[in-house]
């Protein structure tokens, strides 16, 4: 049975009690005209110490969000082209729809980066928006090739920002990455070594005016890492805050539970079953402890079947399949790593 | 407001069933934190009309939380979570759709809303992020080990998703 199907099975007969829909219409109101003579109550004390203090925001009032880039001095190397830069924001206007997503925009949007790849002119636009669920504006950053929007970005105060776009091809692409205070590496082509372990090489971007371009090809896997320290050549995915471009964050939302032989079950090869899993990682699959010890690199997906075993001597066994052959990891009866032994293709 | 009034009527159910799989099968809790949402929904009802069933689920979600956060200060009775039925039989529909509640309630509370939201309300990662306040990695991460998770609890019955 399907995880959706049985969860609509399992809700099917459900349904609201008579008369919810008035409880809730009646509360509501009852609710919103206490809140209502609440104010009330303190703009009138309020009033009587304090004049000419505006305590509502007037409903006409644009947004308007706590970004430093909405100001900012225009930088790159086309910043002082006011026809392109006029046709970015045009563009820009253009392209940014009010919907679900973005209830309201306010008519602040500025470029703070404009500069030439060798996928086209392009630029860095931030602009102030409302947001559901939000009560403070919040800022939408994207980026304008020539006259289109190629991607934008809603950065919710305090939350992470991505902070990279992709232009080009899938043979050649061009990343446009903001810095944000911190340093970013990027890295391509993966090595595995004779310990089936991974590496990278690691190159710091060169960052003018807050924003470095890349250039890389998306079949060499190309990584980029947001952080304040360089990784390490033999550390694969364990340093640093991986940022994505949409296109490829796109990517890793489909889910590939048919990968290889195709099973998705824990199975056990021997008659003891108990504890399900050494140590105290009793949730752990196989699959993200080898990818935490660079078994495994950027972008390979948690495959979701094992095999495993309680050995004779004590030890605990899992096989399971990644890079298109199977493996196997060998554990300590206390939980200690012990050892990968490669299976071969399957 | 009779544009609230309308979305009430018309998405209650859906919501309700929501936020039962959140709670973890407690349908009177379910209830109870649908009709604080929609209530407390009506005063922002300008500022989130354009996509108030986001708005909804973010809400739910916040609430189906908390919930258990208070559950877990306040000594109560256990629920009952026995274990897993597996065996089939004539009402085997009625036997699955009882253990994936069952499953779901046994779940840490993020993990099961990560996977409602994927998988009951079909939202994508970013949207399931978007709505539990998370990044997009810890969806990935929750669904991985979540689905790993509800095929250990369900036993035979194997889950199956695309």
């Amino acid at each position: 049975m399907e995880l959706k199907e049985a969860m609509e099975t399992a809700t099917a007969e459900l349904d609201v009690r008579p008369g919810f829909v008035g409880d809730v219409m009646a509360g509501a109101r009852r609710r919103h005209t206490r809140k209502l003579l609440a104010v009330t109550a303190a703009v009138a004390l309020l009033a009587g110490v304090t004049s000419g203090v505006v305590l509502t925001r007037s409903s006409s009032e644009p947004p308007l969000a706590d970004d430093v880039r909405l100001t900012a001095a225009i930088g790159g190397d086309l910043a002082d082209q006011t026809e392109f830069i006029q046709q970015s924001l045009t563009a820009w206007t253009k392209g940014t729809a009010v919907g679900d997503l973005v209830t309201e925009v306010s008519p602040d949007a500025h470029v703070f980066w404009a500069g030439n790849t060798q996928d086209g002119r392009v630029s860095l636009i931030a602009q102030s928006v409302r947001v559901p669920s939000y009560t403070k504006p919040q800022t939408l950053v994207g980026l304008v090739r020539d006259d289109t929007v190629v991607d934008q970005e809603i950065v919710y105060k305090g939350a992470r920002e991505q902070g990279i776009y992709r232009l080009g091809s899938d043979e050649n692409a061009t990343y446009v990455v903001l810095s944000l205070g911190q340093k970013v590496f990027w890295s391509v082509s993966p090595v595995r070594g004779q310990d089936l372990r991974y590496s990278r090489k690691w190159h710091e971007a060169s960052f003018h005016d807050g924003v470095a371009v890349v250039s890389a090809k998306p079949t060499e896997k190309p990584v980029f890492i947001r952080t304040d320290n360089g990784p390490p050549a033999d550390d694969v995915n364990r340093v640093g805050e991986r940022i994505l471009p949409r296109q490829e964050m796109e990517q890793q939302k489909v889910m590939q539970p048919h990968t290889g032989l195709g099973w998705r079950d824990v199975m056990w090869a021997s008659a003891r079953q108990e504890p399900s899993r050494p140590g105290s990682s009793a949730d752990k699959l196989v699959a993200e402890d080898l990818m935490r010890r660079g078994y495994l690199d950027y972008d390979t997906p948690y495959l979701l079947w094992e095999v495993r075993a309680w050995l004779p001597d004590g030890r605990f066994a899992v096989v399971t399949e990644t890079n298109d052959e199977l493996v196997g990891a060998l554990y300590q009866p206390d939980g200690t790593f012990d050892r990968v032994l490669p299976g071969g293709p399957w | 407001m009779q544009d609230f009034e309308d979305f009430v009527a018309l998405r209650s159910q859906a919501l309700l069933r929501t936020a039962y799989l959140l709670c973890g099968g407690d349908k009177g809790a379910a209830e109870d934190i649908l009709q604080d949402v929609l209530m407390s929904m009506y005063g922002k009802w300008r500022r989130i009309r354009t996509s108030p069933e986001a708005y909804a689920r973010t809400a739910l979600a916040n609430a189906a939380a908390n919930r258990w956060r208070r559950r877990a200060r306040k000594p109560e009775a256990p629920l009952d979570l026995g274990a897993v039925p597996t065996s089939r039989g004539h009402e085997e529909h009625v036997v699955d759709a009882d253990s994936v509640v069952r499953a779901l309630a046994q779940l840490p509370k993020k993990m099961r809303a990560v996977l409602v939201l994927r998988f009951f309300d079909d939202l994508s990662e970013a949207e399931t992020a978007r709505t539990l306040g998370c990044g997009v990695g810890t969806v990935k991460s929750q669904t991985s080990r979540g689905l790993a998770r509800m095929r250990e609890l369900m036993g035979e019955q194997v889950l199956t998703w695309n």
